[in-house]
């Protein structure tokens, strides 16, 4: 027996017209799990969750949920409920209509009915506008009305498209926080797609993103955050400062790229044995990691590495500095800081500065492009 | 200035002009539905207002030189034919047009032929099936081949009608019922009909009225127990009567309440179409 809620196997979707739309989909998840999709729009996110979902066929690969295949079943047999960007709500239905629906098709007995609605009604405080329908309803009741509507019929897995795509940031930041609990609560697996990467990151105990198509990177968001596998993560995710240039050596946990600002190090993001020296390659230091210091700064005892630069601009906002510096005519770099680690140390615009970070932080990454 | 209200005097004058034609046949009809009898007839002027052709018509007028119009068996027949009608084409409008929602082979060439029942000449269709009917030895009736054709003609109507309002149905609530667990089928009757209501009624609407006064293609294929139209049109042959004035005021009373229902119906549909509307306008602000 498997331990995976979920399990995509080779999953490929190829439309008529002979475009892929995804290729090759690996995934594991585990029972209770948060896991996001994020990407740019057109990246197979919610085509993917369509063909979980049973809204769009598979075209090669398998779809395991419970261990049991599911590959080929209509939506109405599996045991997700989807949750759509639009919320699709019934606007012929009440709210309390709305809920029941999924459970009258499904013959439970009519006072079951009235009491699971009810539990839902409270616990997604419905209860002011149950006998309203859409027409009356606000986004955030709407929100609310799609994901008790999807609940109530007790999925294994439930899928959410985008679903806070319409609601305005505050509102948002709420639900994420609401969404997170209840997912916590109830112990269900979640499947949850945005475009957002803040929104990914903060919500997914794991993230997968993707790009036209293909899944470019599987890992916890922190991972993700700081250990970039690919170009496009590094430039998608986070706020990295990337410098290109060609592999020199590769060890054990270890390796450097021979840049125009000389030779940098970092943990290598791919696999040692399938690189050979020479191949492009970027080095991908997280922009939090990096000092701004003068060139005449004692340098401590962790070794570090460092690109020498102009200072051309300092934007102050309240407590927080912006530091624009330009290491040569390609690169200019924008770090942010506080003002009271700057202050006082002679860095102005016009400043000959060195950019300082730990090796240990720097990911480097194969650029196959 | 100058111009403009010149405009609209010509503006002015054009749709008095179009109400006039529109309405006026109407208007000298229901006046001289009002003309005494037996003595009068159908033309000025008024000799005397009376009622006596509207009790002519229901009968309750005493016997005289004027035949009654040989309505009561021709009415009830043209009523349920135009409701056997009405049915059928919007059933059958209805799923084609929910066939056509997904691009399927041949979907251009199913639909020139569907459409083609309401592009071709009535006269020609009525006499090509009154052919066919001979060769084939069945008899022609109003409810075997003028209902067939019936349906070939308002089916079309049906379908278009149906067409436009899938064009802007959101696939989106089905997608979620099936998500939910419900059943292709039941999703249909549950979900999708209910919003595509106010379209259907449109549809039915449309066939009922045609169905009722169709006339080329039933007096061929009608046979020889005629419906509304066909008694008419015969009476014309002998000689016209203010009786028959009377009867074409009481049906387009009929006429017009039913639309009246069909216009409350609709009202109601829209009313809640646009608290939806606003709904989302709020959400917006």
């Amino acid at each position: 027996m498997t331990n995976f809620d979920l399990e995509l196997v080779k999953i490929r979707k190829v439309y008529p017209g002979g475009t892929v739309a995804v290729e090759d989909f690996d995934l594991q998840v585990s029972k209770g799990e948060f896991i996001s999709f994020v990407g740019p729009s057109g990246c197979g996110k919610t085509t993917t969750l369509r063909m979980i979902a049973g809204l769009e066929s598979i075209t090669s690969g398998e779809l395991l949920i419970r261990g049991r295949n599911f590959t080929h079943v209509p939506t109405e047999k599996r045991p997700t409920s989807t949750i759509f960007q639009n919320y699709a709500i019934f606007p012929h239905m009440t709210v309390r209509q709305n809920i029941a629906f999924g459970l009258q098709v499904r013959n439970v007995p009519s006072d079951e009915v009235k009491r699971r609605v009810d539990t839902i009604i409270e616990k997604l405080e419905l209860g002011d506008v149950a006998d309203a329908k859409e027409s009356a309803l606000s986004g955030g009741q709407k929100q609310r009305l799609a994901l008790g509507r999807g609940l109530v019929t007790e999925p294994e897995i439930l899928l959410l498209d985008e679903p806070l795509g319409a609601l305005d940031a505050n509102l948002r930041k709420s639900i994420q926080e609401e969404l997170k609990i209840l997912q916590r609560d109830l112990g269900i697996t979640f499947v949850f797609v945005t475009h957002a990467q803040s929104e990914a990151l903060s919500m997914g105990d794991r993230v997968v993103v993707m790009n036209s198509g293909r899944v470019e990177q599987i890992s916890a968001p922190f991972e993700l955050y700081t250990r970039p596998k690919s170009p496009f993560v590094a430039r998608f995710i986070g706020r990295n400062k990337i410098i290109d240039g060609q592999l020199a050596e590769i060890g054990a946990g270890r390796a450097t790229v021979q840049t125009r600002f000389g030779l940098l190090s970092g943990v290598p993001g791919f696999d040692p044995a399938a690189a050979r020296p020479g191949a492009q390659a970027l080095a991908v230091v997280p922009s939090e990691y990096v000092g701004v210091h003068r060139a005449d700064d004692p340098r401590g005892d962790t070794p570090l590495d460092s690109v020498k630069g102009t200072v051309t601009a300092m934007d102050r906002v309240g407590q927080v500095i912006y530091v624009s510096v330009r290491l040569d005519d390609r690169l200019d770099v924008r770090l942010e800081t506080y003002r009271d680690k700057l202050e006082g140390r002679g860095i102005e615009p016009g400043s000959e500065v060195e950019l300082r970070w730990n090796p240990e932080r720097t990911t480097i990454v194969l650029d196959a492009g | 200035m100058q111009q403009l209200t010149a405009t609209r005097w010509v503006l002015a004058l054009y749709t008095a002009l179009f109400l006039a034609f529109l309405y006026g046949p109407f208007v000298v009809m229901a006046i001289l539905s009002f003309q005494q009898g037996p003595e009068g007839g159908p033309q000025f002027p008024i000799i005397e207002w009376s009622t006596f052709w509207y009790k002519h018509v229901l009968g309750f007028a005493p016997p005289s030189r004027v035949a009654p119009l040989p309505i009561g068996e021709a009415l009830t027949r043209s009523l349920t034919l135009a409701f056997a009608t009405m049915v059928v084409s919007t059933v059958l409008g209805t799923l084609t047009a929910q066939a056509f929602r997904r691009q399927f082979k041949g979907s251009g060439f199913v639909f020139y032929l569907v459409v083609l029942g309401m592009m071709v000449p009535g006269v020609l269709l009525g006499l090509g099936m009154a052919l066919v009917a001979d060769q084939m030895d069945i008899a022609r009736t109003w409810w075997g081949t003028a209902f067939v054709l019936h349906v070939v003609y308002t089916y079309p109507f049906a379908f278009l009608v149906m067409l436009a309002i899938f064009n802007r149905f959101d696939k989106g609530v089905e997608e979620a019922a099936w998500a939910l667990g419900v059943p292709p089928g039941r999703t249909f009757r549950k979900v999708t009909f209910p919003m595509i209501f106010p379209g259907v009624l449109s549809a039915m609407l449309f066939a009922l009225t045609l169905s009722y006064d169709e006339f080329p293609r039933t007096l061929f294929t009608g046979g020889s127990e005629v419906t509304m139209p066909i008694a008419i049109y015969g009476t014309f042959a002998v000689e016209i009567h203010p009786n028959l004035f009377a009867f074409g005021v009481l049906t387009t009373l009929f006429s017009f309440s039913l639309l009246a229902v069909y216009g409350i119906l609709m009202s109601a549909s829209v009313r809640r179409a646009n608290a939806r509307a606003s709904g989302i306008q709020e959400d917006v602000a």
